[in-house]
């Protein structure tokens, strides 16, 4: 994975997962046993056994927003690897900066990027995106359409993402200045 | 206290014009829906509640997810009953309009009351309800009115596929004298997954209770809990304080055969703590502030063994969180129960229960010691234990 782009002049390629911002997180269909952290925290999502699955049918729709302004640069999901059982997702449409999107709606706009995981994907090669429509996320919306395998169920392993941040505040961060006269 | 929208389905077809549930079907179902958003709203001011017709002219909405209960209790007054009951089409524009609510972080929630055929398969019902799971939605089915399979076999199906963590449920509700929004109370419609809702349950039973039904204390637990229970202990109070102003009773008895009636009676007169038996006065005034005295003492005296509390007393644990009193007379009661009683004369405990009835019904408010009824059974009382204080003297 490359850690240079030769869009970033003075910042590297790191992993998105501390800009999450957990409070806003949502995920739609997917199985309460199996639910979407154990795909995306630190440790759980190395854990073999931690999963997130889906519920209903195969689809899973993921809202991610970030504390801050990021760019994304690419996406790893690794889905189980058993032979015979790839229930791995497959088509995966991305979509920055829409809110609270249902799946009456995910066919209403088109994404900003489309990625088919091949079973190389699923194994962690990360897929990069294009990058130019990524410039500038506030939330990012991951919509699983379909799986491998075509099975009632889609299993993922891990999601991580990657990409830079732009210099936003941190709200969180500011203090105030105590003036001393 | 979850943030909810919920929306509430009223089947308003002609099958609604049944009076097997008093008054009629319908307007024992608005009732119930009437309830339903007060609860809602009790439980976290910013959960919203709608409103829509299932039936009659068609899927309608008559009101989009507000808290506003004034608007939601207007326009239930100009519904009109007619048509077939269309679930399916009422479901999904029920999740529909959910969907466009204004507070995306709000949990979605459908009630549907259910009192006539439903004309769909089951497997579109099926579909449906696995859709309504996919978006995390979630469905409560009230089926009333129609006793066939056919309903029941369809709403447990639909059940089925929308459940998701047992967020959602289905309540029978059969004909018969409870009306149908006291038997809505007790389930989990009502008590939000055994949060909070009791509450507002005991409130709202004792605001629509209408007679008592040969209860004991004249006064159904399940109306009015708090007050079925205030009195089930001070009667177990009053009957120990009973006891143990028996057992002075016996002493002032043997000092009285050396001192004469006369001290005794004067002592009798004084409302004082340490009074000793008031038995040959049966003054009820009396009685009343002593009990609350002795009910002090005991309280301060038990509160220090906790206990804990029997089946039957579930709901008054969640409402004794609230009422620390509440949950003292709760301890008492249970250290109480499982004291074995001393063995005074039964006598006595009788004069107990019945005196110490009397009471609290006159320390009570909202019970009238003028009522005759009320004073026909004080009178009684007061002959009574005046009969058994002549034993206890004598």
């Amino acid at each position: 994975m490359s850690a240079e782009s030769t869009t970033a002049i003075n910042r590297s390629i790191v992993d998105l997962l501390d800009f999450i911002d957990w409070s806003g997180v949502e995920c739609l269909n997917h199985n309460t046993a199996h639910s979407l952290p154990n795909a995306i925290k630190q440790g759980y999502r190395e854990d073999e056994g931690l999963y997130l699955e889906s519920d209903a049918d195969e689809q899973l729709l993921i809202y991610l927003p970030f504390t801050q302004v990021v760019k994304l640069h690419s996406i790893v999901v690794k889905g189980p690897e058993e032979e015979g059982c790839l229930i791995g997702p497959k088509t995966v449409k991305l979509f920055s900066n829409r809110e609270h999107m249902g799946f009456s709606n995910v066919n209403d706009f088109p994404p900003s990027d489309t990625a088919v995981l091949t079973p190389d994907n699923l194994k962690g090669k990360p897929v990069v995106l294009k990058f130019v429509k990524f410039q500038n996320v506030r939330s990012l919306t991951i919509f699983i359409e379909d799986n491998q395998s075509g099975s009632e169920v889609t299993k993922v392993d891990k999601i991580a993402l990657f990409g830079t941040t732009v210099e936003t505040t941190d709200m969180k961060g500011l203090k105030k200045i105590e003036d001393n006269h | 206290m979850v943030l909810e929208a919920t929306l509430i389905c009223i089947d308003n077809s002609e099958w609604m014009r049944n009076g097997d549930y008093a008054p009629s079907r319908f307007q024992a179902q608005t009732e119930a829906a009437n309830l339903i958003c007060g609860a809602k709203t009790q439980l976290n001011p910013e959960n919203t509640v709608g409103v829509m017709t299932m039936a009659g002219k068609g899927v309608r909405v008559l009101v989009t997810p507000t808290s506003d209960l004034g608007k939601i209790l207007a326009c239930m007054h100009g519904l009109e009953i007619g048509g077939e009951l269309n679930l399916a089409a009422g479901i999904q524009v029920a999740q529909l309009a959910l969907k466009h609510r204004q507070n995306k972080k709000q949990q979605q929630r459908i009630i549907v009351f259910v009192g006539s055929p439903i004309k769909h398969e089951k497997k579109v019902l099926e579909m449906i309800g696995r859709k309504l799971k996919k978006n995390s939605v979630a469905l409560d089915i009230v089926n009333f009115g129609e006793d066939d399979e056919g309903n029941t076999e369809k709403l447990e199906a639909l059940l089925a596929a929308v459940n998701n963590n047992d967020s959602s449920h289905l309540v029978h509700v059969p004909p018969g004298p409870n009306a149908l929004s006291d038997v809505l109370l007790s389930t989990p419609i009502f008590t939000g997954d055994g949060e909070g809702g009791s509450g507002f349950a005991a409130a709202a039973a004792a605001a629509a209770a209408s007679g008592a039904s040969g209860y004991e204390f004249g006064v159904d637990p399940n109306l009015d809990p708090e007050l079925a229970l205030a009195l089930r202990v001070s009667m177990e109070e009053e009957r120990a304080r009973q006891e143990a102003a028996a057992k002075r009773a016996a002493e002032e008895a043997a000092k009285k055969e050396k001192q004469g009636e006369q001290q005794s009676s004067s002592q009798d007169v004084t409302m004082t703590d340490q009074d000793s038996v008031p038995a040959s006065e049966a003054d009820d005034k009396k009685k009343t502030t002593k009990h609350d005295e002795g009910l002090l003492q005991e309280a301060i005296a038990m509160s220090s063994t906790p206990s804990y509390p029997s089946g039957r007393d579930t709901n008054m644990s969640e409402v004794a969180e609230d009422d620390p009193e509440l949950a003292l007379a709760l301890q008492l009661s249970m250290q109480d129960g499982t004291k074995d009683a001393p063995s005074h004369s039964d006598m006595s405990q009788l004069l107990a229960d019945q005196a110490f009835v009397s009471s609290i019904l006159a320390s009570l408010p909202g019970v009238d010691p003028e009522d005759p009824s009320v004073k026909d059974v004080l009178t009684s009382m007061q002959n009574q234990s005046e009969v058994s204080s002549s034993d206890l003297v004598g």
